[in-house]
């Protein structure tokens, strides 16, 4: 009979508690809230904690999720800062775009693959479904494996854009989201190809991952061409705000885009800043 | 709980089909058990050799591929209290509800459970999707743990109430009686006898809601969020394990050994989570029906 009460209290107690948080909300004075890519958020994560260690009692939250929807949350306000893999399109000129680095992206395919390289109109062929064997492209007499980047993704927008497909027009075997995901289907399938961001490729081809890189308009892929500006398939990193930026943001933005972070940029396989 | 039956099935002499059948059954079992085995062998096999006390303490550095996970098993733990705070005295309430208050061809209670049944086949990332829209923009929770333990919690309640009023129906109905028959109020007979024999029932859906709510990630991507710093407190966002795992082997580069560590920390804590779910279970709320 004794443990009746307690049992009630406990739970109404709980209740109670968790609805008593649910009005309480942050304070925003000293944090700042970044959401977006997933390419650009283990780099701003690690921006973020030399910031913190600089400027005590800031907190830097970073959250992923897609370029688009750090295009939307800093749209919206949820995020101070939004992370977007690519530039702004013309529908996004409301907003401010602050790069913090470069990549690329290259075509992979399995180490076994004979072919070493295709050109712009293979590349089209293949994704559009009208080259389906290797053999047309000088390969194995094998059908090709098809790998696509889910809608959203700034991968897939740069890859439509310089190759000029629409995405209805692909019929993708397999669809992926983050760029290890990318590597480790077309790793595991001798038939596939995919493209995925250059840093992530060039670590993983040069630590036993079967893949291998392909050259784009003939400039091989590799991170010292997109940083000298010859590759054709390069994007920026942006960091987004609605407003131009001011305050802790403004502070964080340059300091993102400082020398100090050159490290780091390195550090996960991006090009830095040139000047 | 203490139905043991002496006999045993003796089959009759073996035809083909029976050895056949034999044969198959076995095969099956064995299949199940060696890609368990295997999976479990391979995250021991690549995991092992990171851990160490260190890397169970400190935070992660350079995107997780150096350093440890220390705020993540505390987020994760943080995470996981919350969902079960909340979902035990809801999941336990509505299944008594169910189960002992209205009959099992009751409209309401039969809405109810058709309700249920549909929000345990929804996938988590609709969950991820409300617990973001509500919890984190509505009520401002914004990302974190809180908002990540609650979405998890709506997650866990529908298979913790489905088995919790299994296990208050399988209660034969003479200890209903029987405590009717001795004057105890319905209440303190729910309390004394009903819940403790209906606990094996509340345990299988704990340990089934925890091993879900543990191992998710696509509702708390968008609700605990990614910050891998320790927690200060449940308005903080927190990373998961699960979301730590996923991060290091589908978007960093060089992250597998820490994503195979990390697998096997959230296994062994999963084995642990269990294991003190049935120890209480038995100990604590077995022994007042005895006692009784």
């Amino acid at each position: 009979m004794k443990k009746t009460p307690a049992f009630i209290t406990c739970s109404s107690l709980l209740i109670m508690a968790v609805l008593g948080a649910c009005s309480k909300s942050d304070n925003s004075g000293n944090k700042l809230v970044i959401t977006g890519s997933s390419t650009v958020a283990p780099l701003a994560v690690e921006i973020g904690k030399r910031f913190e260690s600089l400027h005590p009692g800031i907190r830097v939250n970073v959250q992923t999720g897609g370029s688009s929807r750090g295009i939307a949350d800093a749209r919206s306000g949820l995020a101070d800062i939004g992370m977007a893999s690519r530039s702004l399109k013309d529908s996004e000129n409301d907003l401010h775009a602050f790069t913090i680095a470069h990549d690329g992206i290259c075509i992979i395919l399995h180490q076994a693959n004979i072919v070493n390289a295709l050109s712009d109109e293979q590349v089209v062929a293949i994704y559009k479904g009208t080259i389906k064997n290797w053999k047309e492209v000088g390969g194995p007499d094998a059908p090709i494996t098809v790998v696509n980047k889910s809608e959203g993704r700034a991968t897939l927008d740069l890859f439509l854009h310089y190759f000029k497909i629409k995405n209805t027009d692909i019929h993708p075997d397999v669809v992926i989201g983050d760029n290890e995901q990318g590597i480790k289907t077309v790793a595991g399938n001798p038939d596939a190809i995919g493209y995925v961001s250059i840093g992530t490729a060039e670590y993983d081809a040069t630590h036993d991952i079967p893949i291998k890189l392909l050259p784009v308009n003939a400039v091989p892929a590799t991170l010292e061409n997109v940083g000298n500006g010859s590759f054709p398939l390069s994007r920026p990193l942006n960091l987004v705000t609605k407003a131009v930026p001011t305050g802790l943001a403004k502070e964080f933005i340059d300091f993102a885009r400082s020398k100090q972070v050159h490290d780091l940029v390195k550090e996960q396989y991006f090009v830095p800043l040139s000047k | 709980m203490a139905e043991t039956s002496s006999l045993t099935f003796r089959p009759a002499p073996a035809g083909l089909a029976d050895t056949v059948a034999t044969v198959v059954v076995w095969l099956i079992a064995l299949i199940v058990t060696a890609v368990f085995v295997w999976i479990l062998g391979d995250i021991i096999w690549h995991g092992i050799g990171q851990i160490s006390w260190s890397f169970l303490t400190e935070p992660p550095r350079n995107a997780g591929r150096e350093g440890g996970i220390g705020p993540i098993i505390v987020s994760t733990l943080l995470i996981l209290g919350v969902c079960i705070a909340v979902a035990m005295p809801l999941g336990v309430g509505t299944a008594i509800l169910l189960a002992e208050f209205t009959s099992s061809d009751n409209l309401f209670g039969r809405l109810v459970r058709r309700s249920l049944d549909v929000l345990a086949g929804v996938p988590s990332i609709v969950f991820g999707l409300f617990g973001n829209a509500f919890f984190c923009v509505y009520l401002g929770m914004g990302f974190s743990i809180l908002s990540g333990g609650l979405t998890l919690a709506c997650m866990t309640l529908p298979i913790l109430i489905r088995s919790t009023e299994e296990g208050f129906r399988s209660v034969p109905n003479e200890y209903r009686m029987g405590a009717a028959a001795l004057g105890m109020s319905r209440t303190s007979a729910l309390i004394h006898l009903l819940l403790p024999a209906a606990a094996p029932g509340l345990l299988v859906g704990m340990v089934l809601g925890m091993g879900r709510s543990i191992a998710e990630t696509a509702a708390l991507i968008f609700t605990s969020g990614y910050v891998d710093r320790m927690p200060q407190s449940l308005h903080d966002s927190g990373r998961s394990l699960s979301i730590h795992i996923f991060d290091l082997s589908m978007n960093v580069a060089g992250g597998d050994a820490n994503a195979y560590a990390s697998a096997l920390v959230l296994i062994v804590i999963l084995l642990i989570v269990n294991s003190i779910a049935s120890w209480t279970s038995d100990r604590w709320l077995h022994k007042r029906i005895i006692s009784l």
